[in-house]
């Protein structure tokens, strides 16, 4: 056996074990690289900046703990922000795996910036139906969630005082990770309550959502975990998004560095093999 | 115990119960696997009782007599006569109405937001009105709303677009077309594959971060300690697995 | 009773599917009343959609468990998992959290949920690096062109790569903004269509598979 035919060959749990290091190492000693702030993140951020006080701020967490480090991260720098520009928060999640993160995350943040339950901020809960939900909520708001997460009907909350249904939101985020997100936030709810909307979503799905962000449907992308980093940094509270960022560094060099030496391998075998069918 | 130091003891002892599949398929990672189902059902069956059954059924019929409900509450119910053979065919009514409805929602809304909107989007204008009477072609292709950039979009879109249509034959000038998609086409998919490692790297991030957490001395040190037992349980594991037998 | 299992499902759908449609170009109060109506509904008998889910899952472990099939034991912790999990909540009234603090069945949900969901999809990472190793080869002009788009893009999203290689960041803004959005527009539009046309299809009776449930 050559060695390039060796290289190819190579057990696959060595290459674990060289991710698992990649990742392990910069978490226990971080460096801490300045993080370039996107024009898809910043539309995100500007738009809940030029808010005054007291909009009606919506933020659906549509997502489970399979993607809660790539957006767990972005739905507590986009709160911190709601909460320190004084926005009226409503919460929501349209994943049934998600409630108990969603609620966490909303009572955590909402704790840390010192905001009242039912004065300031809201969570409704989950509801299923995907674009049903939003549909009836478009309609009215308190049929779609007659009561709240703690089953508090939802007419008695003072934060919603003047929101009938989605046309009075003034801007919204959907966090999504999959369907339903912020598509078919965009299809049942933008397209006919004509609210202002922005997503975020994992890396995944970011490059799917690029079309309605260069038409204007949405306003903003935060995609994954480097989004969250960049609106950490604009917030100027860094969080885990940013210490992944130098792990996230020295991955995707690894891999980069796995493909070119795969692809040496395979060029010098097919010298080889060229060199020999010209000898035969 | 406190139930967070006894939570992180359990939350790691099941993290590295799940890695233990990167070493091989034992039964340790079996657990976990089915362990993980058991408990995702559980939790979304109780979810779907105190959401759908009591707050969005009982207690609007009960405190505000919205009996109008029942009408969906039956539609349901014929849903779940799949698991009655004799009355399955009864379900077909719930399936015709949830895919009607939803069949005649989606048509307007998805015309209006994809397909309509995208066009629009697509053929700008290729020139940009500057000042009273002056006509501009921007070239910054960092600006994505530039004129040479939205000439890019026109020719992508539409080059994808020829190479999907399979009713007119790929040749001559078409060829070059669907070439040219080919090409838009692979970029593209290098940026999902870009995006997607990024994506499955910040997940690994994602847990390692907690492991880490809990290997701090306030938990007990739970993941260092579950490490050492789990690499043991391998050990044995494959030592009492017979090594299998060198093909001939 | 040809009519009944076979031709009114199909009438229902029909009428349903036309009937919703045309209700986005006729914003009257009567026929907004209808679209806040149903879609309740929907989400009433979405929740009956999940439990038909769910529970054929259920009753597949409880055959493997009853006939005692090669894995049963898994089953066995599946069953217990699962049923723990409903005592857990139903004693938590379905609450993670009450004011704050955090319930059983939050216990549950945070130590073994999030954990085991999060590490399931975790692990993926090393495969696709694995992948990328064994099978990422520039073979063509074509796989030449998805590589270098993939390294650039790789590079141009992570801090490293901007610090190492300052010019990457905007080049993989450009590839994301314009070239990959011109694609995925195009995706875009070709899949609706798609979905429209099934839609219709469905509306008019020619797609039927969905209907299902019983022999005629």
């Amino acid at each position: 056996m050559t060695l390039s035919e060796k290289m190819l060959k190579i057990d696959r749990r060595i290459i674990f074990l060289m991710i698992g290091l990649c990742t392990l190492l910069p978490l226990l000693y971080p460096v801490g690289l300045p993080i370039k702030i996107s024009a898809e993140v910043r539309g995100v951020y500007d738009h809940i900046e030029s808010l005054p006080e007291g909009s009606v701020f919506f933020l659906s967490i549509d997502f489970d703990p399979a993607s809660k480090p790539e957006l767990y991260p972005q739905a507590i720098a986009l709160l911190r922000h709601a909460f320190r520009k004084n926005l009226r928060v409503i919460t929501l999640t349209l994943w049934v795996s998600g409630t108990g993160m969603a609620d966490q995350i909303v009572t955590n943040v909402a704790n840390e910036m010192g905001k009242e339950y039912g004065e300031d901020y809201a969570f409704l809960g989950w509801s299923p139906g995907g674009q049903a939900v939003i549909i009836n909520m478009g309609q009215d708001l308190y049929s779609a969630f007659p009561s709240d997460y703690s089953g508090k009907p939802t007419k008695s909350l003072p934060v919603l005082e003047g929101v009938r249904n989605l046309k009075d939101v003034t801007y919204m985020v959907s966090l999504g990770a999959g369907r339903p997100g912020v598509e078919e936030w965009y299809v049942f709810g933008k397209d006919k309550y004509k609210f202002e909307m922005g997503g975020g979503c994992t890396g995944v799905m970011a490059p799917g959502l690029y079309p309605l962000l260069r038409s204007g449907q949405i306003n903003g992308l935060i995609g994954g975990l480097r989004g969250a980093a960049e609106y950490e940094s604009l917030i100027g509270q860094k969080g885990k998004a940013v210490a992944g960022m130098d792990a996230q560094s020295a991955t995707h060099v690894a891999i980069i560095v796995l493909v070119i030496m795969c692809n040496l391998v395979y060029f010098s075998q097919r010298r080889t093999s060229r060199a020999q069918g010209q000898l035969g | 115990m406190d139930a967070t130091i006894f939570g992180a003891w359990v939350a790691t002892g099941l993290t590295l119960l799940i890695f233990s599949f990167l070493y091989k398929d034992t039964p340790l990672f079996k657990f976990a696997e089915h362990l993980y189902v058991g408990v995702s059902i559980g939790y979304t069956i109780v979810k779907t009782y105190d959401t759908v059954i009591l707050h969005l059924i009982i207690k609007p019929i009960v405190e505000n007599g919205e009996f109008a409900l029942l009408i969906p509450v039956a539609i349901g119910m014929l849903m779940l006569t799949r698991y009655v053979p004799k009355a399955a065919w009864m379900s077909r009514y719930a399936f015709a109405f949830i895919v009607g409805m939803g069949s005649g929602l989606a048509i307007p809304r998805t015309i209006s937001s994809f397909i309509l909107k995208q066009v629009e989007d697509t053929v700008r204008p290729l020139l940009s009105m500057a000042g009273p009477d002056g006509l501009t072609f921007s070239m910054n292709l960092l600006n994505p709303a530039s004129n040479l950039n939205a000439i890019i979009i026109l020719l992508g879109v539409s080059s994808v677009l020829f190479y999907f249509f399979f009713s007119i034959e790929h040749s001559g000038a078409g060829k070059a077309v669907a070439r040219t998609g080919i090409m838009f086409l692979m970029i593209s998919f290098g940026a999902g594959f870009g995006y997607t490692v990024m994506a499955r790297m910040s997940l690994l991030i994602g847990r390692l971060t907690d492991l880490i957490e809990f290997s701090d001395a306030s938990y007990g040190r739970p993941t260092i300690w579950l490490a050492l037992l789990t690499i043991g349980a391998l050990v044995f594991i494959s030592r009492r697995t017979k090594p299998a037998s060198p093909e001939v | 009773m040809i009519f009944l299992r076979r031709q009114l499902p199909l009438l229902i759908t029909l009428i349903t599917g036309l009937l919703f449609a045309a209700q986005y170009y006729v914003p009257h109060p009567a026929s907004e009343q209808m679209l806040t109506s149903a879609t309740k509904w929907m989400q009433i008998v979405g929740g009956f959609a999940l439990i038909l889910g769910v529970t054929s899952l259920f009753h597949q472990h409880a055959v493997k468990i009853k006939r005692q099939e090669a894995g049963w034991g898994y089953s066995f912790v599946l069953y217990v998992g699962m049923l723990g999990t409903i005592a857990v909540g139903l004693w938590a009234n379905g609450k993670e959290s009450v004011e704050g603090a955090m319930t059983a069945f939050g216990w549950v949900y945070n130590f073994m949920m999030v954990p085991l969901q999060g590490t399931m999809f975790a692990i993926l990472a090393f495969f696709i690096a694995s992948a990328a190793y064994r099978s990422f080869r520039a073979r063509s002009r074509e796989a030449a062109v998805l590589l270098v788009a993939a390294v650039i893009v790789m590079m141009g999203r992570v801090p490293l790569g901007e610090y190492l290689i300052p010019l990457s960041g905007d080049v993989s803004s450009w590839i994301l903004n314009v070239l990959n959005s011109s694609v995925r527009r195009a995706i875009l539009i070709g899949i609706s269509l798609g979905a429209i046309a099934l839609s219709f299809k469905i509306i008019f009776g020619v797609e039927r598979s969905y209907l299902g449930g019983g022999k005629e």
